[in-house]
């Protein structure tokens, strides 16, 4: 053992001991802050618990198209035999343009079993106008409603739509989390 | 030439104002539901009001007292005891009211219960989402039955002298059980042998009724119409027709709830197009209890925004020994009572 080698008296400890604390601590809430900081991408999403069904999406998007799209959540549809959603409310029960809502021909119909049918929503003719989403929340189950489609939206700064919206469903969401879907429980 | 000097002061004070007119003007003008609308064709445009217009002669009742606040956010029953009280079950608990709109009693029950039932002896029946709990007059509990299944949603409840009806839309069956809550009997299921057809149950409504006739008459709203079964599970016969007219049930899952009069007639409840109505017991239609017009805000159609309000569309219905009225608006969770005022 060599003589500078000096034993660490208690009062050194302790001195020490708080310092590294105190080091860790700061390291700490640098890293905190740091975390919270973090830049998080930020898409447009339309809340389908506050969306009035406007129509809006339809005209107001940049887009020729509208990037906004009525998505069908298969857990909430009944599976109709007549769907108010795809039907017009007077309709005979057979589809066929003059009986069914969608102005696009947007929605297919298509047998299960007896009396069940499934409802698709053909993404490249919906225009997002809402119009079966209306049909559906009066008389139905309201599992359809519209979406803003993150591989056509442009997510642009000021949404043209946003501004529009007059029940302020547009929000910005966090691009790992990029769809607000209705809640399955309810039916 | 003097300048004149302008105050500082009013100068402010007139921009905040100007401030406050703009502010006020943008606020009043904002277009928060929409109405100004998107400027899309007639074509792309969901209009039913109309088909919400009911003829009023056709209307043969009128609200005869104030309604009863029940003081639920989300009333969910009704029933009628033999002695005219009003039992409403909603959030927890069940309460009784006087016909007056007096709170009389209150049953904790500590879930959220889906359907409700008074015998003539008073004995109260509470339908919990799988299983049914049983009360004295006085509210003391008396029994809690064993659940009927794990898939089970118990919508409705009716009693005859020794039987108890429970709906389940969750199995889409009826179960005819005995006063301690045996199950004696399964009525429903597809089966030949008895000629039944099966119920379609789109949503959590799913009603039935013991009628005089000695017959069940319960709801099968996807095929909108109502089916009439033996006690023994017999199917026998059906009325009711699909259609926005007046005579038919709207929609794709109608009626939600239905009553049974002292003259044989039924009351039907309609979600969509909210309407109250009388069939004859043969389910021919008769007349009007109230439109759209009188039970829902502007007479408008009901468009639901959220799933809850989705399914709180459908208004239950209840008769006392008199032929009165009692719909259960379960938007606003009032009691509306109605009497005949014309045909009789």
């Amino acid at each position: 053992m060599s003589e500078n080698s000096k034993p660490i008296g208690r009062r050194d400890l302790l001195k020490d001991g708080l310092r590294g604390g105190c080091l860790i601590g700061l390291g700490l809430v640098a890293g905190s802050a740091a975390h919270k900081n973090r830049k998080v991408d930020m898409v447009w999403q339309i809340d389908p618990y506050t969306c009035a069904s406007c129509g809006n999406c339809a005209t107001y998007c940049v887009l020729e198209d509208s990037a906004v799209k009525v998505v069908q959540l298969y857990e909430i549809c009944a599976y109709c035999d007549f769907c108010p959603g795809y039907f017009e409310p007077e309709a005979e029960l057979e589809p066929g343009a003059e009986n069914e809502l969608c102005p696009t021909g947007a929605i297919t119909r298509k047998f299960i079993e007896e009396p069940y049918y499934e409802y698709t929503i053909d993404e490249a003719l919906c225009i997002g106008c809402a119009k079966c989403v209306k049909g559906c929340a009066a008389f139905g189950n309201g599992s359809l409603f519209l979406q803003v489609r993150h591989d056509r939206c442009l997510n642009c700064n000021e949404c043209a739509i946003a501004a529009a919206c007059p029940s302020g469903a547009f929000k910005r969401v966090p691009a790992d989390e990029p769809y607000l879907l209705k809640r399955a429980d309810h039916s | 030439m003097k300048r004149r000097k302008i105050d500082v002061n009013i100068l402010v004070g007139l921009l905040v104002a100007a401030a406050v007119v703009v502010g006020i003007v943008s606020v009043v003008k904002l277009d928060v539901a929409g109405n100004r609308g998107s400027g899309l064709g007639k074509e792309f445009t969901y209009d039913i009001a109309k088909l919400a217009h009911v003829d009023p002669n056709l209307i043969v009742y009128e609200e005869s007292a104030e309604p009863i606040s029940t003081g639920f956010t989300a009333a969910k029953a009704i029933a009628i005891s033999a002695e005219g009280s009003v039992y409403v079950a909603g959030d927890g608990s069940v309460r009784k009211f006087a016909a007056s709109g007096a709170l009389l009693d209150e049953i904790n029950l500590g879930q959220t219960p889906g359907c409700l039932a008074v015998a003539a002896d008073g004995t109260i029946f509470v339908g919990l989402r799988d299983h049914v709990e049983t009360y004295d007059a006085q509210g003391q509990p008396l029994s809690s039955w064993r659940s009927l299944g794990p898939g089970s949603i118990l919508t409705s409840i009716a009693v005859s002298p020794e039987d108890v009806f429970v709906a389940d839309a969750g199995n889409r069956l009826v179960f005819r059980c005995d006063r301690q809550g045996n199950v004696v009997a399964q009525i429903g299921a597809k089966d030949a042998a008895r000629n039944a057809p099966g119920f379609v149950i789109p949503s959590g409504y799913f009603d039935l009724a013991v009628s005089a006739d000695g017959l069940l008459r319960v709801v099968n709203p996807g095929k909108l119409r109502v089916d009439a079964y033996t006690f023994d599970g017999y199917f026998e016969f059906s009325w009711g027709h699909r259609s926005v007219e007046i005579d038919g049930f709207c929609g794709c899952c109608n009626p939600v709830n239905i009553a049974v009069l002292p003259d044989g007639g039924f009351v039907t409840c309609e979600k969509g197009l909210v309407r109250v109505k009388i069939y004859d017991s043969q389910g021919e239609f008769e007349s009007v209890v109230a439109s759209p017009a009188q039970l829902v805000r502007d007479g408008d159609v009901r468009v639901c925004d959220l799933p809850e309000e989705c399914q709180a569309g459908g208004f239950d219905v209840a008769v006392d020994n008199t032929g009165r009225i009692f719909v259960l608006d379960t938007i606003k969770n009032v009691v509306r009572t109605f009497t005949r005022t014309k045909g009789r």
